[in-house]
């Protein structure tokens, strides 16, 4: 679950102006009439720290979410594919194969 | 294989026809192994071809369904069943082969892919050819010696075998020309497609995400897809994609991500671990692996699983030093409102406020937003009053909290000077706020300080020129005005009083009641003749009917304290017997909502000129009238508590129509809108009635019947029973005591203590005990001790206190505190034995 400075890309630090304009550039790229379900996350995480008070606010009264995925997207974020040499491409292709059974990972149809 | 057929004519054994009916009808109902059985039987008495037949494809059903359980070898030896008894070409004959493949019968593949002819392999069996070829390329099987050499499948297995050899050779210029040759019907194209993705990798990894999604479900090389999109998966998704795959799988992807050792050694666990991750786990992995999620990143993550896993403080301490005070509270309450233990949080944020009242100044904001989160769970609106206004003293700005005091001090029924005081307050600090000027007309029409009202309407008017509301309450008030120099004789202001109503005027109604009032002026202060001719003369144009006209002269005569008698003589004469059509009843609704809605009228008067006339109306109701139109006589009617036409209107509705609505009425006004007086008869008919209302979605009548319901069971909760009640058989100044001194505390702190002092008295026989409380609290006095430990419930609030003190726990309450709670009561006149003891 993105924080409402994640959702809208912005720092800790942004101040009203920086947010707003960010809230605005988001909307103009996801208008209601496309996204309605995207547009309301963006408002609402507007909503959340459009200013000193709701910013305090959302400090306050948010109890930090223990989101286990994102330390994992922070352990494996450097992760990055290298160039698949053609040994690995073939390894790839055996390793999708049960050796004793030859199935491929989804059963086969059976309807004639 | 087959067994040569003898062809017998049927029998005209009645036992033989019963028999076929039986296996007929089996075999179309699907009861396969039944029909076999049948049919087998059958074919002992005759060598039937149809029987055979009808068998044969009796086995052939029952190996698919077989083969689709995954029971692959009970199906390879009904397929053959079927093989004996069916004439050639067999159907299925490609699914028989890939069984045998995956019993790895290698020698009964050979002899059934020899048998296959080039347009078989090519056209009829494409899911074979898939998968044969993905064997073939991985070197899983060796069978292309076996397949005929002049298929279209051999050619496209060579173009395949050129773009791999291309690719060991580092020569990917060709690969592409090689792919190019595969057409879209090909047994290889999902390889195709798999290959240009991992060339794709690692330059353009979305454009292989996208080739890779185009491979079909059921394509043999769809599991080497999900492979290749693991690697071009990070963070979080590659987790779990690796979670879903085989230990060799996940190492080649372990391997085609160039993963660190770290990485590698994180992976291992989750892997391993992946059915058992635990918060605790989580947790510990978090201070494990901190140099790979960042220590920020752990350090929030940790702070955010002591929720759920609590036993991680000390390590948390441990590796990330101790929460400055204000967090720690703050993330006690916050469980706290989670576990909606609300007595609790207020505890905790209540310790929050006393740290932050330490810092700087620029905490007062954070004190002031803690405040009002406070308020908003208190259950008794004057607690979240006093919250909201001492969050003032920390940031007096904050508009809505004088907006909802305001609105809590005029609910209250009568007019508190606190209310006056407030609206001064925020009139002065927001003069240009339209609700805050909203809020004052209301009130200085309430208080027929008539002048006032019409500067705060006027300013209102200000700052939005077209607030319609603005503009009634100064018509209302303008009129109300004239009315009161009326009754005062100062009859010199009156016409201009009114004449400023007519400049606002909205709409007809309104100025029927200024050209009314007009009359009723020149009636009382000028000249009386002249006076009832106005007033006929208004009522004529008014289209309102005779009884309307009667009560509507009724309630200004009313109002103004005039003789009324003369003045309806000048009316058309109002019968008796005078039937109001639905056209008037609706009028006449909205003449009494118009008095209901001007606050220098009040219900008084609309009930004394109801009363005249109830008769008529009762009689009238008995009409065919719309629900609509009496559903509306029925709000405007609640809206004044006249509860005697409220039933007569139900009286009506109730046998007409069955809205959830009636229900509600029928019970309200048998009640006379006090839900004391309700029935339990009537309570089970209101439960019926909100689930009805629930179930058709009438919100208007769910939120009545709601709010009806919950003040019914708030006049009729029994006595309070708990904890000190069954303990002391305690009265309400039992309860009210404990509550005074230890009401703060959340819930899990009281009963932590609760238990110490039953550990506390177990462990000290009871004349000790008292010894130590009187020495520890009360300095050994003998003449309070005897006072106080002969009541059960101070002696419980000492042991509370014991228990908090030998906790080590500051609990906001101090002997002397004890002392005063229980002086201020009556000791009791009987002593009662503590249980413990």
């Amino acid at each position: 679950m993105k924080t409402p400075y994640e959702q809208l890309e912005v720092a800790d630090l942004a101040s009203d102006s920086e947010i707003k304009q960010a809230y605005l550039q988001k909307v103009k790229l996801n208008p209601p009439d496309r996204d309605h379900e995207k547009f309301q996350q963006i408002h609402s995480a507007y909503e959340a720290i459009k200013n000193v008070t709701s910013r305090e606010k959302y400090a306050l009264f948010n109890y930090p979410e223990a989101d286990f995925d994102a330390l994992l997207d922070q352990a494996f974020s450097n992760a990055q594919p290298a160039l698949m040499s053609a040994d690995d491409f073939e390894k790839l292709l055996r390793a999708s194969i049960d050796d004793k059974t030859f199935l491929i990972g989804n059963p086969k149809k059976t309807t004639v | 294989m087959k067994q040569t057929p003898v062809t017998t004519s049927k029998s005209s054994d009645p036992d033989i026809s019963v028999l076929e009916s039986q296996a007929l009808s089996k075999k179309n109902a699907g009861q396969y192994k039944d029909a076999i059985d049948l049919y087998k039987s059958l074919l002992k008495r005759a060598n039937n071809t149809e029987w055979r037949e009808a068998l044969a494809q009796c086995y052939l059903q029952r190996a698919l369904a077989f083969a689709a359980k995954g029971m692959v070898k009970e199906a390879l030896v009904l397929w053959e069943n079927y093989a004996r008894n069916a004439e050639p070409p067999h159907k299925a004959r490609d699914h028989y082969i890939s069984w045998l493949l995956q019993t790895n019968d290698m020698t009964k593949v050979k002899t059934c892919l020899g048998q296959l002819s080039a347009q078989q392999l090519d056209e009829h069996y494409p899911e074979l050819a898939g998968l044969l070829g993905l064997l073939i390329i991985t070197g899983k099987v060796s069978c292309q010696d076996m397949l005929p050499k002049d298929s279209i499948f051999m050619i496209h297995l060579g173009f395949v075998q050129e773009a791999l050899s291309a690719y060991r050779n580092n020569k990917l210029e060709d690969i592409e020309p090689a792919l190019k040759k595969l057409p879209f019907r090909s047994a290889f194209r999902d390889f195709r497609t798999l290959m240009k993705a991992a060339l794709l990798i690692p330059e353009s990894v979305e454009q292989a995400q996208a080739l890779l999604t185009k491979i079909p479900a059921d394509s043999p090389y769809q599991q080497a897809g999900v492979l290749l999109l693991a690697i071009t998966h990070g963070g979080a998704t590659l987790v779990n994609d690796l979670l879903q795959l085989t230990a060799p799988q996940i190492k080649i992807i372990k391997e085609a991500k160039n993963l660190n050792k770290k990485q590698i050694e994180l992976l291992d666990v989750l892997t391993k671990q992946k059915d058992r991750l635990s918060d605790k786990l989580k947790f510990n992995l978090t201070i494990q692996y901190q140099a790979l999620f960042g220590a920020d990143l752990a350090q929030h993550y940790c702070l955010a699983a002591l929720s759920p896993y609590p036993a991680g403080q000390r390590d948390f301490t441990k590796h990330f030093g101790a929460l400055n005070d204000f967090e720690a509270w703050r993330l006690k309450a916050l469980i706290c409102e989670r576990d909606r233990d609300f007595n609790g949080a207020e505890y905790y944020w209540q310790q929050g406020i006393t740290v932050l009242k330490k810092q700087s100044a620029e905490s007062a904001l954070k004190i002031a937003l803690i405040m009002r989160h406070i308020a908003e769970y208190q259950e008794s609106p004057e607690e979240a009053i006093t919250w909201l206004i001492d969050s003032l003293d920390h940031d007096p700005d904050d508009r809505e909290s004088y907006v909802k005091i305001l609105q809590y001090y005029e609910r209250q029924e009568q007019e508190t000077d606190a209310f006056k005081e407030w609206l001064d307050k925020s009139i002065k600090k927001f003069p240009n706020d339209v609700e805050m000027l909203g809020l004052a007309i209301k009130a200085a029409t309430r208080n027929k300080a008539f002048k006032k009202a019409t500067q705060y309407a006027q300013a209102l008017l200000k700052i939005d020129p077209v607030n319609t509301f603005a503009k009634q309450v100064l018509f209302t008030s303008h009129l109300a005005h004239a009315r009161k120099l009326i009754k005062s004789k100062k009859f010199h202001l009156v016409e201009k009083e009114i004449q400023q109503a007519e400049k606002i005027a909205i709409g007809k109604r309104c100025q029927t009641q200024a050209q009314l009032m007009r009359g009723f002026f020149v009636y009382a202060g000028e000249d009386k003749k002249r006076g009832e001719q106005l007033i006929t003369e208004t009522m004529q144009k008014y289209n309102g009917g005779v009884f309307n006209v009667h009560f509507y002269v009724f309630m200004e005569a009313l109002l103004l304290n005039l003789p009324m008698a003369p003045l309806l003589k000048t009316l058309p004469p109002l019968e008796k017997n005078y039937l109001l059509s639905q056209q008037e009843i609706i009028q006449l609704t909205q003449l009494i909502q118009q008095y209901a809605d001007d606050d220098s009228a009040n219900q008084t008067h609309l009930h004394k000129a109801l009363e005249k006339v109830k008769v008529i109306i009762k009689h009238s109701l008995k009409q065919s009238l719309s629900e609509e139109t009496l559903l509306t006589l029925c709000q405007c009617l609640d809206n004044i508590r006249h509860f005697e036409l409220l039933r007569a209107c139900v009286k009506i509705a109730r046998p007409l129509w069955n809205k959830p609505i009636w229900m509600y009425y029928r019970v309200y006004a048998e009640a006379n809108g006090n839900p004391a007086k309700c029935s339990g008869i009537n309570r089970y008919r209101l439960q019926d009635g909100l689930k009805n209302a629930q179930e058709q979605n009438d919100q208007r009548a769910t939120a009545l019947i709601g709010k009806f319901l919950d003040q019914y069971y708030e006049s009729h909760k029994p006595p309070s029973f708990n904890f000190f009640d069954a303990l002391f058989g305690g009265s309400d100044d039992d309860e009210d005591s404990i509550d005074e001194l230890f009401g703060h505390l959340p819930e899990d702190l009281f009963e932590q203590l609760e238990r110490k002092t039953i550990e506390i008295t177990k462990k000290n026989p009871p004349e000790r005990m008292l010894k130590i409380l009187a020495a520890d609290y009360l300095s050994n006095n003998v003449t309070m001790m005897r006072d106080l430990f002969n009541d059960p419930v101070a002696l419980f609030a000492f042991l509370m206190l014991k228990a908090a003190d030998e906790l080590g726990i500051d609990i906001g309450v101090t002997a002397k505190e004890i002392v005063e709670c229980f002086n201020d009561q009556k000791a009791p006149s009987k002593p009662k034995s503590f249980p413990f003891f």
